[in-house]
């Protein structure tokens, strides 16, 4: 890929540049970078592991004064941020201030994800470069993610959170999520864990979440502080001061906290030590090495390589930490063992770890498609162009709220949608309700039934969105208009119902078979809510329906026949059937949705009337009967809609207008000068579009507007309203037959095909 | 489920008509394996069903539902059996290979109505992590995966094979292509297996079955019950990847929208002719539009278009009654040496009337454009006007190279040729092949 576009991305804007100039530094001198970066990581892990151990003594306020404090120490001393450099303004110190602020409290947010979910998880979680979580967010949040492999990055990358989320039975923590209040050795820690606890989760899965957070943070913490960092002079600098104020920050602080509460550490000498360890490794010799390698390395391999080792020592002490090899490694001695099993190695830590590895791996590397460039075409010499300029300024993308403000106009003009989209917030409030009040009194029935509830929704989310784009204007690739969005709705509409009738009739046989106990005392209150909540929705659409039926009766030329049509419907076919055939004179759309809204009824009053039967009677059969019964009535109500669609679709000929049409081609054949006609073909389009397409052949002495306009009439009397004719003249054919030799035979078979046609025009429309 | 088919004919005894539909397809000797298929299908998918309600697993029903989708493929491909054999009626009177595309776009919908379903299920497990029994689970999976590959392998399903090329890249191809794609950059040699695009039914099945085996995997070691469920809505998720663009294809032709290849080459076209004329053709189209046609410009039209695409020509005229008077010199082609006065403005025409075409004539069926009834008329009928208006337009055209504005003109009538007979003859090939031997 690269060497492919190579040359074009250099000569564009600047774009793919800073990537590609270090591509071709001898490999050799970057290894030195490489191990001393994988080196500096294993020691981070060992620092990192080292603080968990201080954390469970030392307070963490305390701890992160320390640190701070260390680290200022030697920045300043290595740094010399005062004697060198330009002076310092104000306004600069008052960002600094702010830089530190946030530092602190990212830092907290970090030590205290720590003490909850212990080493190995932090690690895994929280040292993820910048340039990792960006691509990552920018594949979550833009569409321009950069390819399927960026995704899947993005992928692997949820899956290992969520696999440290449910798959991993940390069981330890768990165990000490129960938490005595005189654990909590201040004021802030208790917060962060009253926090936790109002969010219902373990303590663990609280500090994954957490450090989730934090992660986010320092990432936007990082972007925001770059401007600054040049501002005052190098980020060397500016750690070094920030850190120095931060540590007068947390100064008084820390006073306060050593007066206030004693101390669970005997004595500070014997932690002078792991302190001087921590705050070299974890701080210092990592920020050095990141800002060396990031100079002599590119940021992705850098972030590649630096991702790798941490993980795996991770892995490697979160299983050997406790182990005796490692008492040399660990500068803590603590003199018992507590065989302390807590925050091990789990099976779904270590496959959320692979997945970290994978997914740090694909994220990091340098997306492939140059940057963002897109083809635009080719230069006189060849050349592919690309355009630098990104989709910022392509999809000016409006703001939320005004977005929802439009489209909510717009569903409100009109009473189709208008209608769906009240009922869809009646459905949508209740489900709520009942999932709301199910979480409440922990009732898996109803949070259940809220579920299906919400699949039924589906359906009138579908609904609206033909309702409304049924009415967007022609485009070039729909060139007769999105009308016909209405009837692939109503089809797709009815095979949801055929899907939910299968699926309740399969239901009901498995209860035939095998009745389950159920108990009933809960199921009528919701089912009459719901029954209530139909209900209203069939009250208003068969308003609708009524309403659109009398309007197609003032609008349409055959309003009688469409009406005897229908009662032959009514007189016909059974009493479950009768809605749906009524609904024929509104669209397809509505009728799926005022179907859909037939069958919820349907289900609801099979429930009530089943679980009367059982209390009064004690027919458990009834429950299997009644939804067997429900699931053959929704089938049978759907056949009509499907059948009407299927027409449609298949652009038959519109059954209300045969016999007009009949009429109307031999209306045509009367046609002064008109000696044929061939291929007429009608087809509803849409609900109201009434397509057709006719060829007619004339004596050549004829004039041609004048057929044209009589044939349009007469079609138009019949009720087409989409109608586009070819007039054919001898010479037409003639000039076919002129055009080349190779057209001789088809000639011929058009001539045939006329003969034919001509003597056949009385038949051939019935 | 036989919803497709089962409507055929709307009339009292459809059965009894059903019946006889399936004697007249029965009767060819191709759909014999389709049916002997069909019938292993039902077999497997019943014991699929059964080992589905014995394992309690979601993401075995997940995977028989694919099983199930194959059962909708096979019927289509009977479907496609029995529309070549039948002849248009008179209320059909486009015949009946809409059908075709119909019953792919109902298989595909309701497979993902069926995933819907699973995500829903799977979405109340969670809730409830019920437990699973791994007994049958692994069994099942290697029934349904290797039936599935061995139906689709087997059987020629023509136009599953046809939607599943022209209708874009799910997901899990792209994915998989990129994958393969860095796979080969390491051992080249298996460039040959893996660079071509993927079947994208193969490939779910394959998915599917891997994430199963996973399952099986995690259960039997840990019993991570939770697995099975988020192995359900990944295949949930993988069925929706795969049939999604499948449907919005079919859906697209089912909504009588302009093909996107007719679209494609309609803009080459207009590129080879030159930005001028594209330029001017817009303000062409414009007046076609607003019926604001002149006289000059129209016979010039006329004549040029009235064979060739008659019927569109009189759709604008129509909008706008008076100016309907427009459509219908074709036969005064003596009137064309005429309007050569007017240099390049009078060229707009003949690139502006091939645009136009483009809307109306919408995809009838996978093969054939526009609504044709006989298409080999037809597509000679398309083709034609164009080489017919170019033995025309050559007079002016000569003409107009000796007023210096003769190039474009050339390129508009290498366009037209290349452009436009490319298209019917590739539906010729493919119609001619479909037909015997589908």
């Amino acid at each position: 890929m690269e060497e492919k576009y190579g040359g074009d991305v250099l000569s564009g804007p600047g774009g793919g540049g800073g990537g590609l100039g270090p591509v071709d530094l001898p490999s050799a001198r970057l290894t030195k970078y490489i191990v001393l970066l994988c080196f500096t990581k294993f020691l981070k892990a060992v620092g990192l592991f080292e603080s968990y151990d201080l954390l469970k003594a030392v307070h963490i306020v305390q701890f992160i004064f320390i640190l701070k404090l260390g680290t200022a120490f030697f920045m300043v001393l290595f740094q010399k941020p005062f004697s060198s450099g330009k002076t310092i303004t104000k306004h600069q110190w008052i960002k600094i201030f702010k830089h530190a602020v946030a530092g602190c409290i990212i830092s907290l947010l970090w030590f205290f994800g720590l003490t909850l979910c212990g080493p190995l998880r932090t690690l895994l979680l929280f040292e993820h470069s910048d340039i990792v979580v960006i691509s990552l967010l920018s594949v979550l949040f833009t569409s321009s993610g950069g390819g399927p492999a960026k995704t899947r990055g993005a992928a692997f990358f949820i899956i290992a959170v969520i696999c440290l989320l449910l798959f991993d039975n940390d069981d330890l923590m768990a165990k000490m999520a129960e938490h005595p209040e005189g654990h909590h050795d201040s004021a802030l820690t208790h917060m962060l864990y009253t926090a936790i606890a109002f969010l219902g989760v373990a303590d663990h899965k609280g500090g994954v979440l957490l450090l989730v957070l934090a992660l986010c943070c320092k990432v936007g913490f990082h972007t925001a502080s770059r401007k600054l960092s040049i501002d005052v002079g190098g980020a060397k600098r500016l750690q070094a001061l920030s850190h120095l104020v931060s540590v007068l920050l947390l100064c008084p602080w820390v006073i306060v906290l050593s007066v206030t509460t004693e101390s669970k550490v005997e004595s500070w000498f014997s932690l002078i030590m792991p302190f001087a360890t921590v705050i070299f490794f974890v701080m210092i010799l990592d920020f050095y090495v990141d800002s060396i390698c990031s100079v002599k390395m590119e940021v992705s391999k850098c972030a590649r390589y630096g991702s790798f080792p941490i993980f795996i020592s991770a892995l490697l002490f979160g299983n050997f930490w406790t182990h005796p090899i490692t008492d040399q490694l660990r500068a803590m001695n603590k003199a018992a063992h507590q065989e302390s099993t807590e925050h091990v190695l789990s099976g779904g830590v270590v496959v959320s770890a692979i997945f970290f590895i994978l997914s740090a791996n694909i994220l990091s590397s340098p997306s492939k498609r140059g940057q963002k460039g897109t083809l635009i075409g080719y230069s006189p010499e060849g050349t592919p162009l690309y355009n630098f300029m990104g989709d910022a300024f392509q999809h000016s993308s409006q703001s939320i709220p005004r977005f929802i403000k439009e489209s909510l106009k717009q569903i409100l003009e009109e009473s189709d949608s208008r209608q769906i989209f009240y009922f869809l917030c009646l459905n949508l409030l209740f489900t709520f309700v009942e999932l709301f009040y199910g979480v409440l009194t922990n009732s898996l029935g109803l949070i259940s039934d809220g579920f299906h509830m919400l699949f039924d929704c589906s359906a009138l989310v579908m609904g609206l969105f033909a309702a409304l784009m049924s009415r967007w204007k022609a485009t070039r690739i729909f060139s007769y208009g999105y009308g016909r969005i209405e009837i692939l709705s109503g089809f797709i509409n009815g095979l949801f119902l055929i899907v939910i009738a299968f699926f309740v009739f399969m239901e009901s046989v498995a209860r035939l078979i095998d009745p389950p106990e159920l108990d009933t005392h809960m199921l009528t209150p919701v089912s009459v809510g719901g029954l209530i909540v139909n209900l209203i929705g069939i009250c208003a659409f068969s308003h609708a329906h009524s309403h659109a039926h009398g309007a197609s009766q003032g609008s349409c030329h055959s309003s009688d026949h469409n009406h005897s049509h229908h009662m032959h419907g009514h007189s016909d076919h059974g009493h479950g059937h009768s809605h749906g055939s009524a609904g024929g004179g509104m669209n397809a759309n509505m009728r799926g949705v005022f179907l859909h809204v037939l069958a919820d009824t349907l289900g609801s009053i099979g429930v009530i009337v089943s679980t009367i039967l059982i209390e009064q009677f004690g027919w458990f059969i009834a429950d299997p009967l009644c939804s067997l019964f429900i699931a053959i009535l929704i089938f049978l109500s759907v056949v009509p809609l499907i059948k009407d669609a299927c027409q449609v679709l298949l652009l038959r000929l519109p059954p209300e207008y045969e016999k007009e049409l009949h009429i109307a081609l031999e209306k045509i054949q009367k046609i002064e000068g008109l000696i044929s006609y061939r291929d007429p073909h009608f087809w509803r389009h849409s609900a109201s579009i009434v397509a057709g397409t006719i060829h007619i052949q004339v004596t050549s002495d004829v004039l041609e507007q004048r057929i044209v306009q009589q044939v349009t009439g007469i079609l138009k009397d019949a009720g087409v309203n989409n109608l586009t004719i070819q007039v054919e003249k001898e010479a037409y054919f003639q000039h076919m037959s002129g055009l080349s030799t190779g057209f001789h035979d088809v000639l011929a078979m058009t001539k045939q095909m006329e003969s034919m046609k001509y003597c056949k025009d009385g038949t051939y429309i019935m | 489920m036989g919803t497709i088919h089962l409507f055929r004919k709307p009339q009292r005894s459809f059965f009894g008509k059903l019946l006889r539909e399936f004697r007249l397809v029965a009767a060819d000797r191709r759909s014999w394996k389709i049916l002997l298929f069909g019938v292993i299908n039902l077999i497997c998918t019943g014991f699929l069903l059964m080992w589905c309600s014995s394992t309690n697993s979601i993401a075995l029903t997940a995977y028989t539902y694919l099983t199930i989708f194959d059962l909708f493929s096979l019927m289509t491909c009977l479907i496609s059996y029995w529309v070549t054999m039948r002849k248009p009626s008179p209320v059909y009177s486009f015949g009946f290979e809409r059908l075709e595309v119909l019953a792919v776009f109902a298989s595909t919908v309701l497979a993902q109505l069926g995933a819907l379903f699973i995500l829903k299920e799977s979405a109340e497990r969670f809730l409830e992590q019920p437990e699973i029994h791994t007994g049958r689970l692994l069994v099942g999976t290697f029934v349904a995966l290797s039936f599935n590959l061995f139906t689709m392998l087997s059987i020629r399903n023509k136009p599953f094979a046809y939607v599943s090329e022209a209708a874009s890249t799910s997901w899990l191809q792209e994915h998989v292509a990129d994958l393969s794609r860095s796979l080969c950059g390491i051992i080249p040699g298996l460039s040959s297996i893996f660079l071509p695009r993927m079947n994208p039914f193969v490939l779910i099945d394959l998915a599917g079955a891997f994430a199963l085996c996973i399952t099986y995997m995690l259960i039997e070691i840990n019993n991570y019950f939770a697995v099975d469920t988020a192995s359900a809505i990944a295949i949930a998720l993988m069925t929706f990847g795969t049939m999604y663009p499948m449907s919005v294809y079919s859906g697209k032709v089912l909504l009588q929208t302009t093909p996107p290849h007719v679209i494609g080459q309609l803009d080459k076209l207009i590129r080879e002719a030159g930005s001028v004329h594209v330029r001017i053709r817009r303000d062409a189209n414009e007046q076609m539009v607003l019926a604001h046609v002149t006289n000059r410009l129209y016979t010039l039209v006329s004549t040029l278009t009235v064979q060739i695409f008659k019927d569109d020509w009189i759709r604008p005229a129509l909008l706008s009654g008076p100016v309907a008077a427009n459509v219908l010199n074709f036969s005064d082609h003596h009137i064309i040496p005429m309007p050569l006065l007017k240099g390049a403005d009078d060229l707009n025409p003949v690139t502006s009337t091939p645009a136009k075409p483009s809307s109306p004539p919408p995809e009838f069926s996978f093969n054939t454009p526009g609504k044709n009834v006989n298409p080999v008329i037809l597509l000679n009928t398309q083709t034609r006007p164009y080489g017919f208006g170019l033995n025309h337009g050559h007079t002016p055209y000569s003409n107009m190279l000796n007023q210096g504005l003769g190039v474009p003109g050339i390129g508009a009538t290498q366009g037209l040729r290349t452009g436009f007979t490319n298209i019917p003859s590739r539906y010729g090939t493919n119609n001619r092949i479909g037909q015997p031997r589908p």
